[in-house]
């Protein structure tokens, strides 16, 4: 079975407060007619502007900068060659071997309550090594059909590589490695062929997908900051969000510098260099009930500089702050379907949970996977005025960076623009160099973080709309479809902080997606903030619920964790009408307060 | 202010130990220092948590607390790891971390030693981390959560203890489960060296490194240093209130090669001491290093041990490593914690628990373990300390006095009515139980001979059990050392359900010796489980004692294997141990040949190869 854990989810800026103030008293429990089949509600009427995408996109061979190039990838392509001389006439022939050595600097700082409670600067070396063996049609990676998947897969590791550039330092250990993976490649196809041929029916799509070489050089780029200057700004940060219901606040940044040298077998050479930076408010509190409450305030740069000023911080903790201490006194909702808005970011998470896991591409071919969309590919999945595709080469929507940005994903391959769905249609697949029925070739999605192997990933998912209302009128929309139901209200979500999929044949092809922010909405047009409650359902009907979407877009930056690890991602869409979505109680885990009241340090002489 | 309000807790008649001085050396070591992580205001609030819940903590009608007790740890690390010189890995690693423990029930009868059957992570103990810079707000709020946590594990793992008793039927045991000690207050901060600056330590360890590059029959080498404080407080609702600071600098050199049948080799050679002085010097360690790539090359070609029984010589960390495999578990006298599998309670050892008073060795033989001795035979000794895992003053224990067993090692879990405690306890047992557990253990033997005439005492023994040869072991691996495992997963596999805990680990430098004295070296020999017994059956001892300082660890050969192989294998994880002993010689052992780790021969020849 396999479980994905969606991303750190990263909860929407600024988010809308309007109608608040004017919440009703809190009511008793309401009175929710039993589930009905929604019925056909006829079209709704959009308008035929679409939705606001503007994007900046780097061809990823810019920048190419040959006399950056550092010995490391003629070390690297001088081993491989070697390796390969001899291994490609075994009896057991590599076919492929990829090297990528990361040099990778993290840089964390965070701050509690004022004081410094984590403060680390490690800089690590990691070595990936990738043999295949056999040949493109069957290899040492095609998963058997019985036995426990995880038995014959390489066993990751942090594969050890000197820092430096020196040849035989390095030579050495890319030596030790490249055997370490033929002899368990050699002992994994042995176990392919056994399971070959014990069947009745073969597969016919193949392993590993051609692609064609590719030389890129990026300048290496340097990671800068003031960590005096951090570290005074996140305690200063931490004491002002520790306020209100809060019993925790935190300010903390992470800066990442990386440096990706990769070398393949079919001539691939590639050196990427990047930086990333990251801030986040976070402040929690547990409810009178013992529910957890949490709220998380993220932004992105390239660099530290492009983190906002202190004037933004304090925006980002009035929102934090200002949420917690709504939900703290929110009520409970309750298991409920009905019509529903997802706004923009949350609708972003919504589509990254719920159509972009089920659409890359290895899921299509697993044995033990659901393959959602496998069957569908030409046929309507969703209104016809809606379309989705991935393009990590975007680096800003709408002026807003995206996190999903790469050049080549860790396959070495070059990244572009895959159309997904195309007025409602199904008509592509994320894919790594893992072919699929109908799609024989990669698209640059094949991505890891270091020490795991790739497998086809979303980088930047956009989703746009031909035909929208303004976001205002959403909300008409959805009172009018309230009423059309007989529903006592709709719900309105307008940050969700993570959530999974379920993508294995073995459970329903379900999601669940966590809402933060979520919202009543009442016929008389006043909003009721609630918690405790998820979203659930099933792909296929959940994508056919869209009835409207707004021309306004939002993009969610964040990390997503799948079996390849955490990979930088971005998901931007506009804000959504669902006619039906289906919500249900959260779990909330036993509470078990402490026995005694929290400690009063006033005879100490601390801080209070 | 609060270190009023900490010594206002202590009972009367608390007894004060003294502060170690530092012994003298020609330039005065640069000091590290007091902490900064951890003030006293940072334990007053900790101290006040800790009042609070002795006198408040109690839910509904549950026994409160009887003992609360808590350490704070702040380890401070400096690590380097190179190879074919160049760094491999390079970090500083700082951390603080409180844990309580809690104590609920009676001494007669606590929630201690105690193993509960479906989550041994119950056990009334719990950590958390602390800040750097920790406010007394937020020390305050972390001990009052830890606190609170170890108080509701302590009545759980009670309940299920006593169900256990019941369902077993030992619930008639008279043995109390904690000790009454003596508060004690030693405040005053132990000085230790200042870490060595970790470039420069990387810089030493790449030049030593260097020296093992284009070697043949070198798979793979490493050179690691590592220097690390470990300061403690500990506080307990005794009264007793001290601190105290470990202090290590270590060396490691390992060299991994393979056999022509494909068997692979590792050899090692490490040194640890409270200061880098304490550490060969670079000639000596390329020496040594040298003489490691020499080893695996004869190994390479050497013929794998034939199955053996009989007289087995145990020659310098050869006879330290049979003392910490094979013996020292059984020093301890904490009795095997209830609910501990089976499996896991022969790891524990604690065999001798009852034997005291009766001859456990050759009359040869005497043991003395001693926590406070911070030199022996001329070295720096790592394994003492001021005060144990429990707040307990170190002790030195005559553990045997010729082959006559006179105490055990003790924790503050009694094996009989009456016992206490004698500064012995750590956390080494699997389950995290405190076991009484050997330190600075000393060996020391009468009428010890000189090598020739302990060789040939060796050959006269196998010549009357009709034998054309005998045995001699030199060192034993060390998974945490030698862990660079180049498994696959299906390797790793057969390697973890192969694997039997109750065997010392493979030896990895033995030879073989015929009747005329000519000596062969030999690889893949796996001494079988030592018996107790066997003890009394030294026939001779050497004259001259080796001493080997090491990093102890309680999980299993395996678990090390494959644990330390992420970090690259770093050597500063484990309990601060050492061995003293002269070489042993006794007169019946089984060794068998071990062949695991065989692996194809590399189809493509090292880069460095010509």
């Amino acid at each position: 079975m396999r479980r994905l854990i969606a991303a750190a989810v990263l909860p929407a800026a600024g988010l809308v407060f309007v109608g608040l103030g004017g919440c009703p008293p809190k009511r008793g429990p309401i009175d929710i007619p039993d589930p009905i089949a929604v019925g056909d509600a006829g079209p709704v009427d959009l308008n035929d502007v679409p939705s606001k995408v503007e994007t900046t996109v780097i061809d990823p061979i810019t920048g190419d900068s040959p006399a950056d190039r550092s010995p490391l990838l003629d070390i690297m392509a001088k081993e491989n060659a070697r390796e390969m001389a001899s291994l490609a006439a075994e009896a057991d022939p590599a076919y492929y071997l990829a090297y990528q050595i990361a040099d990778t600097r993290l840089v964390n700082l965070e701050a509690e309550g004022g004081a410094i409670v984590n403060d680390s600067d490690d800089s690590d070396r990691y070595l990936d090594v990738e043999i295949r063996i056999g040949s493109p049609e069957l290899d040492n990676s095609r998963p058997l059909n019985d036995e426990n998947p995880g038995l014959n897969a390489p066993l990751p590791r942090h594969g050890i590589v000197p820092f430096g550039e020196d040849p035989v330092a390095i030579a050495n250990h890319l030596w030790l490695e490249t055997d370490r993976r033929y002899r368990e490649a050699v002992q994994a196809l042995a176990y392919v062929k056994q399971d070959q041929a014990t069947l009745s029916k073969v597969s016919d799509v193949p392993d590993f997908s051609r692609e064609p070489a590719e030389v890129y050089v990026g300048k290496p780029v340097k990671l800068s900051f003031d960590k005096g200057q951090w570290v005074d700004r996140l305690r200063r940060c931490s004491e002002r969000a520790l306020k209100g219901k809060a019993t925790r606040a935190s300010c903390s940044v992470v800066f990442e510098e990386t440096t990706l040298y990769y070398v393949n077998s079919e001539g691939t050479q590639l050196q990427q260099s990047w930086t990333s930076a990251q801030l986040a408010v976070s402040v929690g509190v547990k409810a009178d009930d013992g529910m957890g409450l949490s709220r998380l305030e993220q932004r992105f740069g390239i660099a530290p500089d492009d983190l906002p000023p202190d004037d933004e911080v304090d925006k980002m903790i009035a929102t934090v702050t200002g949420d917690l201490d709504a939900l703290h006194g929110a009520p409970l909702g309750e298991p409920y379907v009905g019509p529903a808005i997802l706004e923009g970011r949350a609708a972003g998470v919504f589509f990254h949970e719920v159509f972009g896991h089920r659409i890359e591409g290895h899921r299509q071919k697993d044995t033990t996977s659901g393959k959602t969309f496998a069957s569908y590919v030409g046929k309507e999945i969703m209104p016809t005025w809606l379309s989705v595709y991935d393009d990590a080469t975007v680096t800003t929507l709408n002026g807003q960076q995206l996190n999903g940005f790469y050049r080549f994903d860790d396959e070495g391959v070059r990244a572009r623009r895959v159309s997904l769905v195309d007025s409602g249609k199904l008509v592509g697949f994320l894919m790594g160099r893992n072919p699929i029925k109908g799609f024989a070739e990669s698209n640059g999605h094949g991505r890891k973080q270091p020490g795991l192997e790739p497998v086809s990933r979303q980088g930047n998912l956009i989703v746009t709309a031909s035909k929208t209302v303004e976001r205002n009128e959403l909300d008409d929309l959805l009172i009018e479809e309230i009423e059309r139901q007989g529903r006592p209200y709709g719900m309105v979500f307008t940050d969700i902080s993570g959530g999974f999929t379920n993508t294995s044949a073995f459970q329903p092809q379900a999601f669940k997606v966590e809402p933060v922010m979520a919202y009543r909405l009442y016929p008389d047009g006043h909003r009721e903030l609630v918690r405790g409650v998820d979203l659930s359902g099933t792909p296929l009907v959940a994508l056919q619920s869209i009835r409207a979407a707004s021309r306004e877009v939002e993009t969610f930056n964040g990390v997503c964790g799948a079996e390849s690890g955490w990979v930088p991602v971005s998901a931007s869409a506009p804000s959504l009408l669902l006619d039906k979505l289906e919500i249900e109680l959260g779990y909330i885990p036993a509470d078990r307060p402490p026995v005694l009241a929290p400690p009063s340090i006033k005879t100490s002489g601390g801080a209070q | 202010m609060k270190s009023m309000m900490r010594i206002a807790c202590l009972v009367a008649g608390a007894a004060l130990i003294a502060t170690p001085a530092l012994e003298a050396k020609k330039a005065p070591p640069k000091l590290s220092g007091a902490s900064s992580a951890v003030t006293p205001e940072i334990l007053d609030a900790v101290a006040e948590e800790m009042a609070r819940a002795m006198s408040d903590l109690q839910i509904g009608k549950n026994p409160k607390p009887y003992h609360v007790s808590y350490k704070l740890t702040e380890v401070d690390v400096n690590d380097a790891v190179a190879s074919l010189g160049y760094t491999t890995f390079k970090k500083n690693r700082h951390s603080v971390i409180i844990e309580a423990r809690v104590r609920v029930g009676s001494p007669d009868l606590d929630n201690g030693n105690f193993v509960h059957p479906q989550d041994e992570s119950i056990d009334g103990v719990v950590t958390f981390p602390l800040p750097l810079e920790a406010t007394p707000r937020i020390a305050a709020r972390a001990a009052w959560l830890v606190t609170d946590q170890a108080y509701k594990e302590a009545l759980v793992q009670l309940r299920a203890k006593l169900e256990a008793r019941q369902a077993s039927g030992t619930g008639q045991t008279k043995i109390p489960s904690w000790s009454d000690e003596a508060a004690v207050v030693s405040e005053a901060q132990v000085e230790v060296p200042a870490l060595e600056d970790l470039d420069g330590m990387a810089a030493r360890a790449e030049k030593l490194s260097a020296t093992l590059r284009g070697l043949d029959g070198i798979r793979d080498s490493r050179v690691a240093f590592t220097s690390y404080l470990e300061r403690r407080w500990y506080l307990n609702s005794d009264g007793t209130s001290l601190s105290d600071t470990r202090r290590v600098s270590g060396v490691l050199l390992a060299v991994l090669g393979q056999a022509d049948d494909g068997q692979e080799l590792a050899q090692y050679y490490t040194r640890y001491g409270t200061t880098p002085d304490d550490l060969p010097d670079d000639a000596a360690l390329e020496k040594s290093a040298a003489k490691l790539a020499t080893t695996i090359a004869a190994l390479a070609k050497a013929p794998v041990l034939e199955r053996y029984t009989g007289p087995v010589l145990f020659e310098g960390e050869g006879a330290v490593g049979l003392l910490r495999f094979a013996l020292a578990p059984h020093l301890g006298g904490t009795p095997v914690p209830e609910g501990l599998s089976p499996q896991e309670a022969k790891t524990f050892g604690g065999a001798l628990t009852d034997k005291v008073g009766l001859r456990a060795l050759s009359p040869l033989l005497s043991i003395v373990d001693d926590p406070t001795a911070r030199t022996g035979s001329g070295k720096a000794l790592i394994g003492g300390y001021k005060i144990d895992d429990e707040g307990v003053a170190a002790q030195k224990i005559d553990v045997v006095q010729k082959g006559m067993l006179k105490a055990l090692l003790m924790s503050r879990t009694p094996s009989h009515k009456g016992d206490r405690s004698n500064g012995h306890a750590r956390r080494t047992a699997p389950g995290g139980m405190f076991h009484g557990t050997a330190t600075n253990l000393i060996l020391s033997a009468t009428g010890g001979l000189d090598r020739k005439k302990l060789v040939a005492k060796l050959l006269a023994e196998a010549k009357a059990n009709g034998l054309d040869r005998a045995v001699i072991i030199r060192q034993f691996d060390d998974p945490s050392i030698t862990a660079m495992p180049e498994m696959t997963r299906r390797e790793l596999l057969v390697m973890l359900q192969n694997h039997d805990a109750d065997l010392p680990p493979p030896s990895i430098l033995v030879y073989t010796v015929d009747l005329k004295g000519k000596e062969t070296l030999v690889r893949g020999a796996q001494l079988a489980e030592v018996p107790l017994r066997a003890w009394k059956d030294v026939l001779a001892a050497g004259k001259t004692q080796s001493v080997l300082n090491f990093l102890a660890s309680g999980d299993s050969y395996t678990i090390q294997k494959i644990n330390t192989s992420n970090e690259g294998a770093v050597p500063s994880s484990g309990i601060e141990s050492s061995v003293t002993t002269p070489d042993l010689l006794f007169k019946e052992l089984d060794v068998q040949p071990y062949t695991a780790g065989q692996r194809p021969r590399p189809v493509v020849p090292p880069p460095s190869a010509k």
